[in-house]
């Protein structure tokens, strides 16, 4: 993984000693509430239901047993003892009180992390494929891209104050596991017939309260001229991009409202720089600079491809628990003799993507002694080791249960994505946790679970879609009206994987349910499709073929709450402006 | 490209740019005067009777396409650009592409609502010359200037990125 240089650590100290003069000036009373807040949210700070929330980056998700260590103390010694990982590969924090925030960001310092750009309006932390250089199927590996990006995105003098928050996203496998046709950039590396590596490049994408499946813009952008490419696009962004309505001002609108004619000011915006700018050609990236950060990204030392294939059966029949376990947590690998081990952060009595400090000790621990050292966090909100030899399986399966992280549900329902939800989040209008908690005790039978099979349930708390509703195979989205909780569900959206199918947002089923609800929802949904589905089909197959009104009437027939006559029209969708 | 490293502290009292400005807002036609800061359209009324070499500057809006302005800017002393809102960044683009892309080296100053914790960014995309909102400290101000001492990506002074900066 990266290895920061002395360049990059006085730039996270100096970085820090900045939000410190920020800070130290707000408590003062010289920098103003108002005037502070622009600053702390590029540092990562929001203020939200109990204390400030912190978001660290954890950059395209690479993580070190060393940072996940520090993430723990940080945890144990400055909030309530956890943190929660989320769709866009980050850690937050919820208990941490603002005064102490400039010794929580020396602390990272010290681990070479931080909390730049994954807040605000500007370019957030890149996301990428938790399984990058080890994919079985991937073309090119997206991390030397990402850290080139991540360099050039940080503390950009010209896209600081963008119109809305601007997040991009890379794949560089056959499989998008990144979701990269959702994001403001998607970034899909490949080869031309010529052999040369570029990227396809998606532009508008995003969620909230108008999903739009980003545009090919350009397909095939020579990896050289990326940063000229995206500066053309953010500098037509930045300067065109609505300002005067929170709600439209994301790329996707601007991408809608004037369609090729974005295209085409972005391409002449790339001519221009290339030809007119006096450092047009700066940013073209040298070999030497793409072969520099490459070496960061090496397998590491210790890794011996093995020839042996690994049978679980050698020595006698395995464990059934075992078995399960490699079947859905255990993943290929590109080197002979190794595996990817998802460690579930997905169990009952814990909140999707919540790990204790203890449980992050344990990760770190698992990934000293079976992963070299490196962990990934999952878009899906997991831990991912990267680096287990198969003939350490059976070892890495006690320990991870040791652990609580041996859940073996990866993919399957109860490994929904939810985002914190109204529990912490200033922003939601409902609860995610609690109904998430309902859900997961409703389908505690793994024999049922496995029945069922692949299926994508996705959860926010609000229409800014952290929980990612849109592209669940079931969505949920808490909703308020007059004060109350309420859910709406849709079905059959896609987050452009192979198994979902092209991206697409779910469509609501119809009006929304109480959280007492949701489980019977749930399940009447999931009834539906173990009674209508054809051989082979999952979930997402039989829910588009049948459509809403299969679904619907099933849902219907187990509202209580919600059964007519009073029942609540469709609640009323408000999206809070300062959004996640 | 001139290198603008110190950035001018613009106080109103002793600034010798004059709006010209009537009752009823900008003069359709301005007078002929050094030092007139006008708008787009008092500019247009007047660039073809202006003098070569009186001073004179624009005040362009956030949303001005400031390569329109490619061949009037040699006579151009002051470039005025707006901060509706400190957290609108338009003007941030408009300054680069003016430096970087039409080569301007006259004056190219912020105004509106200038915050102290701007100043890196102004100074990296070729403001020199900024006129704080009222109350802000200018002291604060300058210490932003030097507490990130490098940075990746190139800018309108260093316009190499560290890639090309630091042998690899």
């Amino acid at each position: 993984m990266y290895q920061y240089t002395s360049f990059d650590r006085q730039f996270v100290h100096q970085r820090a000693a900045q939000f410190r003069d920020q800070l130290t000036r707000n408590l003062a009373g010289e920098l103003a509430d108002d005037d502070f807040r622009p600053l702390r949210l590029q540092n990562g700070w929001y203020i939200q239901r109990h204390a400030p929330m912190l978001r660290v980056a954890v950059p395209y998700g690479e993580l070190s047993s060393r940072q996940l260590r520090q993430l723990a103390r940080i945890a144990r010694e400055f909030d309530r003892g956890f943190g929660h990982f989320t769709t866009r590969q980050n850690l937050q924090y919820n208990w941490i009180p603002l005064p102490k925030s400039a010794d929580v960001m020396d602390l990272l310092a010290e681990v070479d992390m931080h909390g730049i750009q994954t807040s605000g309006n500007c370019i957030r932390n890149i996301t990428s494929d938790a399984f990058a250089g080890i994919a079985p199927d991937e073309i090119v590996d997206p991390r030397p891209y990402c850290e080139i990006l991540r360099q050039w995105s940080t503390l950009h003098p010209e896209f600081a104050f963008l119109p809305r928050k601007f997040k991009i996203a890379v794949s560089g496998a056959v499989e998008d596991r990144a979701a990269i046709a959702w994001h403001d950039v998607g970034l899909q590396l490949l080869k031309n017939d010529a052999g040369e590596v570029g990227f396809k490049v998606y532009v508008g994408g995003g969620m909230g309260r108008t999903p739009v499946i980003g545009t090919v813009t350009n397909a095939f952008v020579p990896w050289q001229e990326i940063l000229i490419y995206l500066e053309a696009v953010v500098r037509v962004y930045n300067r065109y991009g609505r300002r005067d309505n929170a709600y439209k001002a994301r790329i996707k609108i601007l991408v809608k409202a004037e369609g090729q004619k974005f295209v085409d000011a972005v391409n002449t915006e790339f001519t221009k720089i290339l030809e007119q700018d006096v450092d047009g050609r700066e940013h073209i990236i040298p070999v030497s600079e793409l072969e520099r950060v490459s070496r960061h990204f090496q397998d590491p030392n210790g890794v011996h491809p093995a020839t042996n294939s690994f049978d679980p059966n050698r020595t006698g029949p395995a464990p059934a628990a075992f078995l399960r376990w490699l079947e859905r947590n255990v993943h290929g690998h590109r080197v002979p003799g190794y595996r990817a081990v998802t460690l579930s952060l997905k169990r009952a009595g814990q909140a999707p993507g919540d790990a204790t400090s203890e449980q992050m000790e344990a990760a770190a621990q698992l990934a000293d002694r079976y992963s070299l050292g490196e962990l990934r966090v999952s878009h899906d909100q997991n831990l991912v080791l990267p680096w287990v030899r198969e003939a350490d399986l059976f070892s890495v399966w006690h320990a991870a249960k040791e652990a609580s992280f041996a859940t073996p549900n990866i993919g399957l329902l109860t490994d929904m994505i939810a985002c914190p939800g109204g529990d912490f989040c200033a922003l939601a209008n409902a609860r995610s946790i609690p109904v998430a908690a309902s859900i997961t005790e409703r389908f505690d039978d793994l024999d049922a679970l496995y029945d069922i099979g692949d299926i994508d349930l996705h959860m926010s708390g609000c229409m800014n879609s952290c929980g990612h509703h849109h592209t669940g195979h079931i969505g949920i989205l808490g909703v308020d009206k007059d004060g109350a909780e309420w859910y709406q569900i849709s079905v059959a959206g896609s987050d452009g994987s192979t198994l979902s199918g092209a991206a697409v947002p779910g469509k609501v089923i119809g009006p929304s349910f109480s959280a007492d609800e949701v489980p019977d929802v749930i399940e009447a949904l999931i009834d539906v499709y173990l009674r209508e589905r054809q051989a082979g089909e999952h979930f997402i197959d039989t829910a588009r073929r049948l459509g809403v009104p299969t679904f619907r009437a099933a849902a219907d027939a187990v509202r209580r709450d919600t059964a007519a006559p009073a029942a609540p029209k469709a609640a009323a969708v408000t999206e809070a402006v300062e959004a996640v | 490209m001139s290198a603008h490293l110190d950035i001018k502290f613009v106080q109103a009292a002793q600034d010798p740019w004059r709006a010209s400005v009537g009752e009823f807002g900008p003069l359709p036609i301005p007078p002929i005067a050094s030092h007139s800061l006008l708008t787009l359209e008092q500019w247009q009324a007047v660039r073809d009777q202006w003098p070569s070499g009186l001073a004179v500057g624009l005040t362009l809006a956030n949303t001005a396409e400031v390569e329109e302005l490619a061949e009037d800017l040699s006579r151009i002393d002051l470039v005025a650009l707006q901060f509706p809102k400190w957290i609108d960044g338009r003007a941030y683009s408009q300054a680069r592409v003016l430096r970087a892309r039409l080569r301007y080296a006259g004056e190219v100053r912020a105004t509106g609502d200038v915050v102290v914790d701007m100043l890196p960014l102004l100074q990296r995309t070729g403001f020199d010359a900024v006129q704080l909102r009222d109350g802000q400290n200018e002291d604060s101000a300058r210490r932003q200037l030097s507490i990130v001492s490098e940075h990746y990506q190139g800018d309108v002074h260093v316009t190499r990125p560290l890639f090309s900066r630091v042998p690899a």
